[in-house]
Order: structure tokens, then sequence, then C-alpha cells
């Protein structure tokens, strides 16, 4: 065990000294943005403060007394046009509705809100740290980081490799499973803490936004099946901290996913070879996705159609991303929820369990010809 | 007692090139073991499979008793090694480099990287990155990695390489004192035959993946016969003369109006009369030692560093 440890800190070491440029960049670019946020806020908002935080009671009520108007006023083009017509609603789900259909969906976006306010459940979507967990880890931000971290992990046998120094690695008592398992632990824990401190800046600007960093222990409801209205039977409750916690989680198995993906392809090849295939899969798929998703969307009309592509590990985001729009009282939208949530995870985990021992394999095997 | 390297009938191939075939040989504790051969003889690959880098196909590679591939963790415990083009991490110093090796072992003694990188004569430029480093400087402190933990045997492949007159003579006396003071069992392969003369107990000599010889290099040198240099009036004209002289090899020396002559048996007064009779002056006709070089030659029937030892297998 204190081997392990010992090549754990060699890990931490080898990748701080080697690369500590990344993340001195990439901190650079986080308080950049954070500081053109601010100024955008103050050029926005007229003022250097956070404004006064909002009740989600509050946000609740304006939501229905706005729905109660619209309701109202799709009665009135309903009486106008004899009862036909159509409006254009937006989202992910969205598309052409009857009139109908509309207020149906109006009343019960307020039966949904006033069944919330009465459990004294509020939407996710009213805390700041529930939408920085969304933003952070679902969002192009993790988008990014992902393909940093894949960069990383592709060098990690492939680059003592080019090094030569692999031979003196794997001719030292210590195995070459304790080797591999020392370089995951080492990356994942790593990537795990730019994670957090990501997540953390990006809490402190929703904070800012919000007027309050909120609390942690409120009860939050998810929708179970984003395709069906929220209300009793379709709604999953859960304390604040609980819903990050499972954000974090996805995530993190989405950025494990990828580092097993790295680290099998750095186990076969040189250096270059590994890095240049980790980027090309991990910017190529996503892009061949939104190809194959713009022809089923152009064939069949509906973005629901492609959903299944989500299931391609490549959308490592794909968890986090199902449950954002399922989030409280928003529209109901297919390949949401918390079902799809626990699929996506799933999925994700039999990929990443594959690339691992696949790797682990590949490299008990490997012969270090030179 | 048991050797402390076994190596026997141990075959590998690269695809449809055979790198070993039944190469079998040992190394005993306490002895300096020379590892010759030609460029692609298989010497790095023998040295690679003893590593745990790569596996044979048939036979075994045993050190101190345990299997080198399936047994590695225990194998490795008996050595430090030095391989071709020693790497390290250029972004760190030699001395980190060092402290990144010695964790490997389980802990790190600062002491004892202290006084290897004095032992090698690293020690001014022991917080440099290495990536400055010349490749003598690599190769010193990959000697001073291999002697991290203090292993029973030392595995150098060519360590030799890239360094400079003065880096090798105080190689040679590190070496030597390595395996006088310390008993340190000491194996290294090298195409520089001076320094392994100078250093041997025992050679192997390889040549294209096969053993030619091996034994003690006073035993070697001495049962291969007799070594002439003759200064003629006229080398084109003496050389058939001496080639037809029965039992006699000769080529042309390398002093000028010289040729080399080797027999299995002396053949001084027969090729004397030969030449002479042929009208051919004959300065001096003197008997010179055998030397390694020669034994060499004569096993692998290429010149040493000629272009004719071309590779068999990939190193």
């Amino acid at each position: 065990m204190s081997l392990v440890l010992s090549l754990i800190r060699n890990e931490f070491e080898k990748t701080w000294r080697s690369r500590w440029i990344v993340f001195a960049v990439l901190g650079g670019l986080f308080l950049l943005i954070a500081g053109g946020l601010y100024i955008y806020y103050v050029h926005l908002e007229n003022r250097w403060t956070p404004q006064a935080p909002v009740a989600w009671q509050t946000q609740l009520r304006d939501q229905i007394r706005a729905n109660q108007q619209e309701v109202v006023n799709l009665e009135q083009v309903k009486q106008q046009s004899q009862g036909g017509g159509t409006v254009r609603v937006g989202g992910r789900g969205g598309g052409d509705l009857t009139l109908d259909q509309a207020i149906a969906q109006a009343k019960q976006a307020i039966s949904d809100d006033q069944y919330l306010i009465d459990h004294d459940i509020a939407p996710v979507q009213s805390f700041a740290i529930a939408q920085a967990a969304l933003f952070a880890l679902g969002g192009i931000v993790m988008f990014l980081l992902v393909r940093i971290f894949g960069w990383l992990a592709s060098e990690q046998i492939a680059g003592e490799r080019s090094d030569r120094t692999i031979t003196i690695l794997l001719s030292r008592p210590p195995s070459r499973n304790q080797v591999l398992f020392a370089k995951t632990i080492a990356s994942f824990l790593i990537s795990l803490v730019v994670v957090l401190l990501t997540l953390l800046i990006v809490f402190a600007m929703f904070a800012f936004w919000f007027g309050s960093p909120g609390s942690l222990t409120d009860q939050a409801g998810v929708a179970i099946d984003g395709a069906k209205p929220l209300g009793p039977g379709n709604l999953l409750q859960m304390p604040v901290w609980l819903f990050v916690l499972m954000l974090i989680g996805a995530a993190m198995l989405g950025v494990l996913c990828v580092q097993g993906m790295s680290l099998l392809i750095s186990v076969l090849t040189g250096r270059w070879a590994a890095i240049g295939t980790t980027l090309a899969l991990l910017f190529g798929a996503p892009l061949v996705s939104a190809v194959v998703a713009g022809i089923l969307f152009l064939i069949s009309g509906s973005q629901d159609s492609s959903h299944f592509l989500t299931y391609l590990f490549f959308n490592v985001l794909a968890p986090v991303g199902s449950v954002a729009p399922a989030l409280g009282n928003t529209i109901a939208v297919a390949g949401s929820g918390i079902n799809q949530f626990v699929t996506e995870v799933e999925t994700l985990a039999i990929w990443t369990l594959g690339f691992f021992l696949a790797a682990f394999l590949l490299f008990r095997r490997r012969q270090e010809a030179g | 007692m048991p050797a402390l390297v076994e190596v026997e009938r141990l075959t590998k191939s690269f695809g449809r090139v055979r790198a070993l075939s039944e190469v079998s040989f040992s190394v005993e504790e306490g002895e300096v073991l020379g590892f010759l051969g030609p460029n692609g003889a298989g010497k790095t690959t023998t040295i690679r499979i003893l590593l745990g880098l790569l596996h044979g196909d048939g036979g075994t590679a045993k050190i101190g008793g345990h299997d080198c591939w399936t047994d590695h963790a225990r194998a490795s415990r008996f050595f430090g090694a030095t391989l071709e083009q020693p790497g390290f991490y250029g972004f760190l110093s030699g001395r980190d480099n060092l402290r990144q090796f010695a964790r490997m072992l389980g802990r790190v003694d600062e002491k004892q990287i202290t006084d290897l990188l004095d032992l090698v004569g690293m020690t001014e430029r022991a917080d440099d990155k290495v990536k400055g480093y010349s490749m003598g400087m690599r190769q010193r402190l990959a000697l001073a990695q291999a002697l991290l933990g203090k292993p029973r045997l030392l595995v150098l492949d060519e360590p030799t390489n890239g360094l400079d007159p003065n880096g090798i003579h105080g190689l040679r006396i590190l070496l030597r004192n390595l395996a006088t003071d310390q008993g340190l069992t000491i194996f290294f392969s090298s195409h520089l035959l001076s320094e392994v003369e100078e250093l041997c107990d025992r050679v192997v000599v390889l040549h294209r993946g096969e053993v030619k010889a091996s034994g003690p290099l006073s035993e070697l040198m001495n049962v291969k016969g007799f070594r002439y240099r003759i200064d003629v009036s006229d080398v084109e004209k003496a050389l058939p003369i001496v080639r037809a002289v029965d039992g006699a090899r000769a080529e042309p020396g390398t002093i000028k109006d010289s040729i080399n002559v080797t027999a299995d048996h002396d053949l001084a007064r027969q090729i004397n009369h030969a030449l002479v009779s042929a009208g051919v002056g004959v300065d001096q006709l003197v008997r010179t030692e055998q030397g390694l070089e020669d034994v060499y030659i004569q096993l692998t029937g290429v010149p040493v560093d000629s272009p004719l030892s071309s590779p068999a297998a990939p190193q």
C-alpha cells in the first residue's frame, strides 16, 4: 500500500512540475471570465453590489400569476379565433401547440407550482449552488475540462514510453497493475480538485447573482420522468446538497470514462499518437453526433428522435444534461428526468469499466521492445 | 550456491525475425561478466527480458531464483539497471529524478542520493534540470539510479555510450571498485572490447541471437592459437604467399607494410621460409598477444564495428 502511495505522490509531482502552466492558464481564464461577467453585471444592473435575494416562494407566486395571465390571454385568443389556431413554444421539447394544448400546459404549470409551494419543495433552480452545479458540471466549462483531462491522461504511459523512463518504471519492484492504478488514482484526484475548484468559482458567481449563497439543506424537487408533467408521483424530492453531490458524481464519472479511454490509448501508443487520437475522438465524436442528430431532425422533424445519441459515451456530460431540463417546474421534455439520468449513468459506468479493464489487461501483457 | 542470473535456452522472436535462439549463460555472485556481440546480436533483447520489459517465447530467465516475467517484483529487488540511451524526466532535476525512482523502491534515503550523486561526479549539476544534461551526464545519472537501494546486481547496457575518454576511464575505475570493494555483481554489455578486456572476469559472446562462446577471459584468449605481425617489403605480393601456407590466415595489418597472421599452431618458420623463398623481404616477424578483438572476429566472423555487422533483430 505504501508503495502505491509513493507512486501516487510521484504522479502528483510529475504532473505539477510538467503541467503547472496548464493549471495556471486555466486559473487565469477563470479569473478573466469572472472579471468580465462582473463588469457586465455592473453595466447591466448599474450597481456594484449583489441585489437583495428573492425567496423561491415569491418567485413561484410571480410565476403562477404570470401563468394565470397567460391562460386568460390564451382563452381570449381562443374565443376570437373560434377555437382554432396554434401557438409556438420554446425549449428543447418545443414546437407548435394547439391553443388547447398551450392552455393545458400553462394550467399544469400553475398546478405544479402550487403543489411545490404547498409542500415546501423548491424547484432546483432556486438555489445558487444547484444552478452552479448544472452550469459548471454540464456546460461548456466541463466540456473543455474533460478534454484537458483526456489529454493529460493520454500521456500517462505514452509519455513515459517516449521519454524512455518506462524502462525504469517497469523494471522496478512495483507491478504493472500498481503503476497503472497509481496513475489512474492520481489523475482522477487531480481532475477532482480542478472540478471542485471550478464549481466553487462558478458557485461564488451565482451566489453573487442570486444575492445569497442559499441553503444546502432545503428540499429540492426534480421530475422523475421529464416527459410527464411534474406533480405527485412524478417528483423526486431530495436535499440540495444531495442533488449537487449527485451531479458531481455524474460529472466525475464522465471524467473517469474519458480518462479510461485515454489511458487505454496511452497503453498502446507513443506520446504524440496518443494525444492526437484522444483529442480527435473527444472533439470529433460530438461533431459526428451533432451531424447525425441534425440529419435525424431534418428527417423526423423532432429533436427527441436523436436523443439516443447521448448513449454514445462521448457525450459524457449527458447525465448532468439530462436533469437540467427536468428541474422543478420547467416544460416537460422527453429524454430528461431522474430516470434518464440513471440510465445514462449506467451506460457511462459500463463504458468506463470496459476502458479500464482493457487498459489494465493490455498493459499487463504489453512488451516494451524499445 | 545457485548463480545470481540464470538464463536457460532462452528464445525470442519479433515476428519472423529470430532475435534469440536457445541462449544460455549464468552470472555468478560477485563476478563481472561482459556481454559481447555486434549490433543486432540480441544483447539488448536479452537485457530487456532480464529487466522484465519483454518475455521470452521459450526458455527461462531468472534473477535470484525468481522468474523475470512471472515473478518480476521479487526478481527486481536484486538488481539496478540502465539501458542504452537512459531516459529521465527532463523537467525535474537530477536529484528529483533520483527521488522519484527511490520512491519506487519504497523510501527516499536523502543521504544515499547525495552519496550516489557524489560517486558519479554529479554533485555540482544535481539540482539542474535534466533536459540540460549532456549524454555523458545522463549516463552517470543512470548509473546513480541503478545503484539506488544498494542492489546486489548491476545490469548495464552499453554504459559508456556518450562518455568521453575521461568519462570512460572514470567509469571503468568506478565499476572495478564496486565489484572489488562492495562485491557487486556486474553484468554489462558493450561493444568496446578494451573495456570488457580490462573489466571482466568472464565474457559471453553473442552473435545473431546465439551464444558463440562463454568463459573466463584468459581461457578464451589462450586457446585460440597464434598471432604474428610481419613487416614485409611488398604486402600485395606477401599476402597470397602466406595464405598458401597450410593453416595460416592473413590480412593486411593496420601498420604500414605489415600483415597480420593468425594460425592454430606455430607456423613462424614455414611462413618466413615461404616469403624469403619467393623473394619478399621480411624486415621482422613478431609473435603478438592474441587480443579479445581477435577472438571476437574469429567467433563472429565480423570485424569489430564493421558495417557487415548488420542487425538481425530489432533491439
